[in-house]
C-alpha cells in the first residue's frame, strides 16, 4: 500500500494553512487499487491543490505589500479571500476523506522537518477552546448526576432522551392535526369546520348590522332634537369652535344665523320694506335723473340712490341711474319680494358701494337674459324664472323691473312689455296704472317740449348701431341704447318712455314681441316712424290712458 | 377615489388581529382616536342633500381636522365583479374653523361618532390603511369623553386604499389579496354587505396569542469541524 505523505506546512500567517501533496515517491512501485485511484482522482486533486497554493501565495504577497507600504488593508476583501481559500481547502479535504479509509497516513520517518508538527498531528486532544466548550456542555448535561455511579448516569440520560423523544412526537402530532384542520397542503375543502351556536350567530348578526349601519349611514347615532342640547363641558377640540350659550343652537337655520350676526342691518331692511310698501307709487318712471327718495328711511338704500353719476358716458353710470334701487321700485316688487330672500338684500347692502354697483350691473345683465327667455311665456310663469334667479339678488330684480319698465317704454319689440304684463296680482297692476297716470302727467309737458326734436331719431339709431352686435339680446341692446341716450339726453329718453308707455297700454300688442336683433332694427325703424307722427302719438296716448 | 372593504371582529380577538397585522404589515401600529362629525345640508340650492364629514384626530397633541366627502360607489357589472367597493372620495386637511364654515354654509349636524382603536399604514401594491376600531356614540352632543360603544362586543375593521380611475383595478386586487391574509380571523366585504364572524376565528386567535416557538426544548450539540484548527486528523 502506497503511503502518501501529507505534509502540513505551518503557515507563518495566522489564519492560513496550506497542504501540499507530494506525488508518490518513485521508489515504491506498488500500484494503488484501480478503483481507488479513480476515486481519488489524483490529477484533479493535484490541480486543485496547486491552484490553492497559488491563491494563498498571492494573498501572502498582498500582505507583504501592505506591510511594506504601510497602507491599511481592506479587511473585507481579505476576509473574503480567506473564506474562499478556506472553502476550497475544505472541499479538497472532503474529497480525499472519502477515500482516506484506504490509506493510513503516517510519516514514515521522523526527521527534522516533521518533528515539530508530528505530535500535533497525532494528538487527539482537543484544542483548548474546544476543550472548554466540551467541558461546559458536559457539565450542563450531567448536572446533578456527577455523584452517581456511571450506570445510573447512563440510565438517567437515557430516560431524558426518551422524554425528549416523546415531546417531539407529540409536537409532530399537534402539527399534523392543525395542518389537517386548516387544510394546509391538502387540496380538499375544509372538512371539519367548527360551527357557531345558532343563537350566538344570530346575536352577532344583529350586532353587526347595527354597527355597519352606524358607520356607513349614521343609523342609531342621531340624537333627537330635544336631546341636542350642547353640553356645557365641551371637549378640548371643540371648546373654542362652538359658541356655548343659553339656547343658542349652532345648528339653527343658516339664514337665521346670518341674521343674528347682522342684526342692525336686518331690521333696517325690514323697515325699509315696510316703508316702501307703504309709499305711494309716484315717481316711478321719471327716474332718468336719479332722485333720492325722501319717502323711505335712511338706509343704505339711500346711499345707492343718492349716488351721483360719476362718469357721464359710461354704461356703468347709466346702469347706476337706472338700476340703483329706489324706493319706488321697491313698491312695485312687493310681489317679488315675497319670493325673494332678505339675505341677498342684506348682502347687497353690506357690500361697499362700488361693488354694489358692479354687482347690480352684472345682475341686471343676467336678469335681462333671463327675461329674454321669457319670450312667449304666459304671464303666470313669471315667478318661475324669478325663482331661478333668486340667488342673484332681489335688489337687482328691482333694478331690472324698473329697467324693464323703462325699456318697455323704449321699443315696441321689447319683451319686457310682456314682462310687466306678467306681474300677477292686482297690486302690481294697480301700482303700474298709478305710475302710468303720474308719469303721464309728467310726460305731457315734456313731450310737447321735445316732440319737435327730430334730431333724436338719428341719435337713437346711432345709439343702436353703436351697441355691441354680439349682444343678441334685444332687451340688452335696448337698454344700452337707452342708457347712452339717457346719459346724454334725458329728454329724449322721456319721450321714448312715453312711447313705450303707449305701446304697453295696448294690451293686444303683446304678440308683437320679437327679441331678435334683426327685428330690433325694424322695430327701431318703426319707432322712428312712430315718432314722426307725434301729433297722432299724443292723441293715441290720450286715448289709451283711459 | 378609494377602494374600501369592511369587516367585523369580536372584541376578544382584537389583540390577536393586532399581532397578525403586525406580522403582515411590518410597521408599527398607530393609535386611533377620531371624532367624526357628519354634516348634512338641506337641499335649498340644489336638488339633493349633500353630506360632508369632518374628522378630528384627537390622538395628535394638537387636534387636526380633515374634511372628507364620500361619493357614490361605482356601479355596473364591472363593479360587481370587484370584491372591494370603489367610490369617490375627496379629502383635505382643514383648519379648525371648518365646522363653523360649514355651519355658515347651511350644513347641520346629522350624526357624530368616535372611533377608538389602532391603525396600520403600509405599502403593499398600494398604500393600504387598516383600521381596527370600536365605534362609539355620544349620548350628549359632542360629549366625546362620555362616548359608549355602539356594539360593545364587536369592533369594525376597515381596509382602505386610495385609488384613481386609472389604477383602481390594481389597487382593488392589492386590497383583496391582502384581505386573504386575514382570512383566519375575519372576512371583509363591501360596506353594506354583512359577513358574520368567521368560525375559525377563535382557533386562529388562540394560535396567534400563544407563545409559539419562543422556547427551545433542547439545544443541539453542534459538531465541530476542525478546519479552522491547525491540526488535521483524517
Amino acid at each position: 500500500m502506497a503511503a502518501m505523505e501529507g505534509v502540513a506546512m505551518q503557515d507563518q500567517s495566522q489564519q492560513q494553512q496550506q497542504q501540499q501533496l507530494v506525488p508518490p515517491q518513485p521508489v515504491a512501485v506498488e500500484r494503488l487499487n484501480q478503483a481507488v485511484v479513480q476515486q481519488l482522482n489524483l490529477e484533479a486533486v493535484k490541480t486543485r491543490a496547486i491552484s490553492l497554493f497559488k491563491a494563498i501565495s498571492r494573498i501572502l504577497e498582498d500582505f507583504d505589500a501592505y506591510a511594506r507600504t504601510n497602507t491599511t488593508p481592506k479587511w473585507q476583501d481579505i476576509l473574503g479571500q480567506y473564506s474562499m481559500v478556506n472553502l476550497e481547502l475544505f472541499n479538497i479535504v472532503d474529497e480525499i476523506r472519502k477515500v482516506s479509509k484506504a490509506f493510513v497516513v503516517h510519516p514514515k520517518n521522523v526527521n527534522a522537518e516533521n518533528a515539530t508538527i508530528l505530535p500535533v498531528m497525532l494528538s487527539s486532544k482537543l484544542l483548548p477552546e474546544m476543550e472548554i466548550d466540551d467541558n461546559s456542555k458536559r457539565e450542563q448535561l450531567l448536572l446533578g448526576m456527577q455523584n452517581l455511579p456511571i450506570p445510573s448516569q447512563i440510565e438517567k440520560l437515557k430516560s431524558r432522551i426518551d422524554m425528549i423523544g416523546a415531546a417531539c412526537e407529540s409536537a409532530e402530532k399537534v402539527l399534523a392535526d392543525t395542518r389537517k384542520a386548516y387544510c394546509f397542503g391538502t387540496r380538499q375543502g375544509p372538512q371539519i369546520l367548527p360551527t357557531l351556536d345558532k343563537g350566538q350567530a344570530l346575536k352577532i348578526q344583529e350586532q353587526e348590522n347595527l354597527l355597519r349601519a352606524a358607520v356607513n349611514s349614521g343609523e342609531g347615532l342621531r340624537l333627537p332634537g330635544d336631546q341636542r342640547q350642547m353640553t356645557p363641558a365641551l371637549p378640548m377640540h371643540l371648546v373654542d369652535l362652538l359658541p356655548v350659550g343659553d339656547g343658542v343652537h349652532t345648528f339653527s337655520d343658516a339664514s337665521g344665523m346670518y341674521m343674528k350676526n347682522t342684526p342692525p342691518l336686518s331690521s333696517n331692511s325690514i323697515g325699509n320694506q315696510g316703508n316702501l310698501l307703504q309709499a305711494s307709487g309716484a315717481q316711478l318712471i321719471g327716474r332718468s335723473a336719479a332722485s333720492p327718495s325722501a319717502a323711505t328711511s335712511a338706509t343704505s338704500f339711500d346711499n345707492t340712490t343718492a349716488s351721483p353719476v360719476p362718469y357721464a358716458n359710461s354704461p356703468r353710470s347709466g346702469t347706476n341711474m337706472m338700476n340703483t334701487p329706489s324706493p319706488q321700485q321697491q313698491q312695485q316688487q312687493q310681489q317679488q319680494q315675497q319670493q325673494q330672500q332678505q339675505q341677498q338684500r342684506q348682502k347687497m347692502m353690506q357690500l361697499p358701494h362700488q361693488q354694489q354697483l358692479l354687482a347690480q350691473q352684472q345682475f341686471r345683465q343676467s336678469q335681462m337674459q333671463g327675461l329674454g327667455q321669457l319670450h312667449g311665456q304666459h304671464q303666470m310663469q313669471f315667478s318661475q324664472p324669478m325663482g331661478h334667479q333668486q340667488f342673484q339678488g332681489r335688489q337687482m330684480a328691482s333694478g331690472h323691473v324698473q329697467h324693464g319698465i323703462g325699456q318697455s317704454q323704449l321699443g315696441q319689440g321689447n319683451q319686457l312689455n310682456r314682462h310687466l304684463s306678467q306681474f300677477s296680482g292686482a297690486a302690481n297692476s294697480a301700482l303700474f296704472n298709478a305710475a302710468q297716470g303720474t308719469s303721464n302727467s309728467q310726460m305731457i309737458p315734456n313731450m310737447s317740449a321735445t316732440v319737435s326734436s327730430q334730431s333724436l331719431l338719428p341719435r337713437m339709431q346711432f345709439g343702436l348701431a353703436g351697441n355691441n352686435p354680439q349682444r343678441s339680446h334685444a332687451s340688452q341692446m335696448l337698454s344700452d341704447q337707452m342708457f347712452n341716450m339717457g346719459a346724454s339726453n334725458p329728454g329724449s329718453m322721456i319721450q321714448q318712455q312715453q312711447q313705450q308707455q303707449q305701446q304697453h297700454n295696448t294690451q293686444g300688442a303683446f304678440g308683437n314681441m320679437q327679441p331678435n336683433a334683426q327685428n330690433l332694427q325694424s322695430n327701431m325703424v318703426a319707432l322712428q316712424n312712430a315718432q314722426q307722427n307725434h301729433p297722432n302719438f299724443a292723441q293715441q296716448r290720450q286715448q289709451n290712458q283711459q | 377615489m378609494e377602494c374600501v372593504v369592511q369587516g367585523i371582529i369580536e372584541t376578544q380577538h382584537v389583540e390577536a388581529l393586532e399581532i397578525l397585522l403586525q406580522g403582515i404589515c411590518g410597521v408599527q401600529r398607530d393609535r386611533l382616536r377620531v371624532h367624526e362629525i357628519c354634516l348634512k345640508n338641506n337641499p335649498n340650492l340644489g336638488n339633493v342633500a349633500s353630506e360632508v364629514r369632518l374628522l378630528c384626530d384627537l390622538e395628535q397633541p394638537e387636534p387636526t381636522w380633515t374634511v372628507k366627502h364620500l361619493g357614490g360607489a361605482m356601479r355596473g357589472a364591472g363593479a360587481e365583479q370587484i370584491s372591494v367597493l370603489v367610490r369617490t372620495m375627496v379629502e383635505s386637511k382643514v383648519s379648525k374653523n371648518a365646522l363653523r364654515l360649514f355651519n355658515a354654509l347651511g350644513y347641520k349636524l346629522d350624526h357624530e361618532l368616535l372611533r377608538v382603536g389602532f391603525a396600520f399604514h403600509f405599502q403593499r401594491g398600494a398604500q393600504i390603511t387598516v383600521t381596527v376600531s370600536s365605534v362609539n356614540k355620544m349620548l350628549k352632543l359632542h360629549a366625546t369623553d362620555e362616548a359608549v360603544p355602539v356594539t360593545p362586543g364587536i369592533q369594525l375593521v376597515e381596509v382602505t386604499a386610495p385609488a384613481s380611475s386609472e389604477n383602481y383595478t390594481e389597487v382593488a386586487s392589492a386590497v383583496s389579496s391582502f384581505c386573504e391574509y386575514l382570512a383566519p380571523l375575519l372576512h371583509l366585504s363591501k360596506p353594506g354587505v354583512s359577513t358574520g364572524v368567521v368560525p375559525t376565528a377563535a382557533a386562529a386567535a388562540v394560535s396567534l396569542m400563544s407563545d409559539g416557538g419562543g422556547t427551545t426544548l433542547f439545544s443541539p450539540h453542534t459538531t465541530r469541524i476542525k478546519t479552522a484548527g491547525l491540526a488535521w486528523s483524517i
